[in-house]
């Protein structure tokens, strides 16, 4: 059985529950939480999207923003997986430099819910780390940090993560998070294809791997998709898996 | 009530102001606030944050980089007047006297009625910044800023944690379990070894408890809470926590500070 898909009517929200790796467990997704030019992105609630059910438990959610852009999310899920392919288009009259869909997984369930980060997961030069071992920029929003990833601009460079100004310098990861369960034996992550950037907030223990769109003109649309994991298996074996899948 | 002070008229005439807005009247007296025991923190100076060698010697224990600690840095030292400190965090019974009073909104975890009588001695969570706010107008009292509550929480030495430099696990409620069926919440005094210098309760573990700063819209939360499962994140330095002012997580508490006098 796949995993069953909640939307909330006129919102960039969805549930996830019937998640057989983690029984009894509800998660959230803002999806999107932000989406667009990364210089000039629209917040959630700055659009009421449209929800259209498909088969096999699948959604699609529409929004349009007069002169700035539409969307065309769609949310698959599977067993222990939920795609989401995200297809936008430019509508307004700026070139944007790299635009993105701003994907939010809370991940509140009780088994693996961390506001610590210290069952976060991480992947530089080669080696998995835990969040807390990796450098980290403190800003007035304690609990927030974003990261910078393989192959992408550095975060400096893309006005949506320097605003923040919590991106540690010269510290790039691969394109995904994870979040190990308390009792070892299970996980939850998402990567994107391809990630422009990483983000998590201890506050709501959530992590993103924000889908990049690329550079887009006037007109063009451009594609990408996330997945988000649920999975029992090692980090290790889920890596393996991961790479598998897309690579 | 040209002549009185709003605080005073609201005193004199029996009617609360919650958020800004007149929203009840009531003849009994805050008791349960007024009366709760405050601690007077005397004036003068004390140490906050960590300096860069501690900072590293934490972090290596604790496998954490050490720019996990750069909130904390550099230690000072500041000079603080005198100042009043709840004894322990404000609980769902001072709370619950705060919305009788008031009208005040309810937390949801009180329903069914039998949960708040279970838990009437507990701290109060699930509230956010103005919900903190409006009680502590409420007691004509106020949020202590993030100096005066570590000053509570380390003495004028700067403790490690409350009551000494080493850590004792029975002096707090935390969560060092491997199962989501760890402990949970506690009384706001079943751990009376966690006591501060100044016998302040409470301080470290349990719940975050909301300070006056920094400004908004996302303040500070300090002391970790029976979640937080890492010792650098209990102790009274450590400030990887804040919160969106309208954020009212199960884990986000509060007491209130007042001026001497």
């Amino acid at each position: 059985m796949p995993i069953t898909l909640t939307p909330v009517p006129k919102q960039m929200s969805v549930g996830a529950s019937d998640v057989p790796a983690f029984e009894n467990e509800r998660f959230h997704l803002g999806i999107p939480e932000s989406i667009g030019d990364a210089a000039r992105a629209i917040w959630f609630g700055s659009v009421e999207p449209k929800w259209e059910a498909l088969d096999d438990g699948a959604w699609l959610q529409t929004a349009r923003l007069e002169n700035e852009l539409s969307y065309a999310i769609t949310l698959t899920p599977y067993d222990d997986v939920i795609d989401i392919h995200v297809k936008l288009t430019n509508e307004s009259d700026r070139t944007w430099a790299n635009s993105l869909a701003f994907n939010c997984f809370n991940v509140g369930g009780p088994s693996v819910r961390d506001h610590e980060c210290v069952r976060h997961w991480c992947r530089v030069g080669g080696e998995f780390k835990r969040l807390v071992e990796v450098p980290r920029k403190f800003s007035r929003r304690a609990t927030i940090q974003l990261y910078s990833v393989e192959g992408q601009p550095p975060g400096s460079e893309i006005p949506f993560v320097h605003n923040f100004r919590a991106t540690p310098e010269e510290l790039d990861l691969e394109g995904w998070l994870a979040v190990v369960s308390r009792d070892g034996t299970r996980l939850v992550a998402t990567a994107s294809k391809p990630t422009l950037f990483l983000f998590q907030n201890m506050e709501y223990s959530c992590i993103h791997a924000a889908p990049s769109l690329g550079r887009l003109e006037p007109g063009e649309t451009g594609e990408a998709i996330n997945r988000i994991y649920f999975v029992e298996a090692s980090l290790a074996e889920w890596h393996l898996r991961m790479l598998t899948d897309w690579f | 009530m040209t002549d009185l002070t709003r605080r005073e008229w609201i005193k004199a005439t029996g009617t609360v102001a919650a958020a800004g807005v007149v929203v009840a009247r009531f003849s009994v007296p805050p008791a349960a606030a007024q009366e709760a025991e405050m601690i007077e923190i005397p004036a003068g100076k004390c140490l906050i944050g960590t300096t860069p060698e501690q900072a590293d010697e934490i972090a290596a224990e604790h496998g954490y980089h050490v720019t996990w600690l750069e909130g904390e840095m550099p230690q000072r030292e500041v000079d603080l007047p005198a100042f009043l400190m709840d004894k322990y965090p404000i609980t769902n019974r001072q709370y619950a006297e705060f919305c009788k009073a008031t009208g005040y909104k309810e937390p949801g975890y009180w329903r069914p009625r039998e949960t708040l009588e279970r838990l009437l001695d507990y701290p109060v969570i699930s509230v956010n910044r103005a919900d903190a706010l409006a009680y502590c107008e409420w007691a004509d009292k106020r949020l202590p800023t993030e100096d005066e509550w570590e000053k509570a929480a380390r003495g004028e030495e700067g403790l490690t944690f409350p009551w000494g430099n080493e850590f004792d696990p029975e002096a707090l409620r935390w969560n060092p379990e491997a199962t989501p069926a760890g402990p949970r919440i506690a009384p706001v005094d079943a751990h009376p070894k966690g006591a501060s210098p100044y016998g302040v309760m409470d301080m470290c573990g349990n719940v975050a408890e909301w300070c006056a700063d920094p400004p908004k819209p996302h303040g500070g939360l300090r002391g970790g809470c029976w979640m937080t499962s890492e010792v650098l994140n209990l102790r009274a330095a450590a400030r990887n926590m804040n919160g969106n002012d309208n954020n009212a997580a199960n884990f986000y508490g509060f007491r209130c500070a007042k001026e001497v006098g």
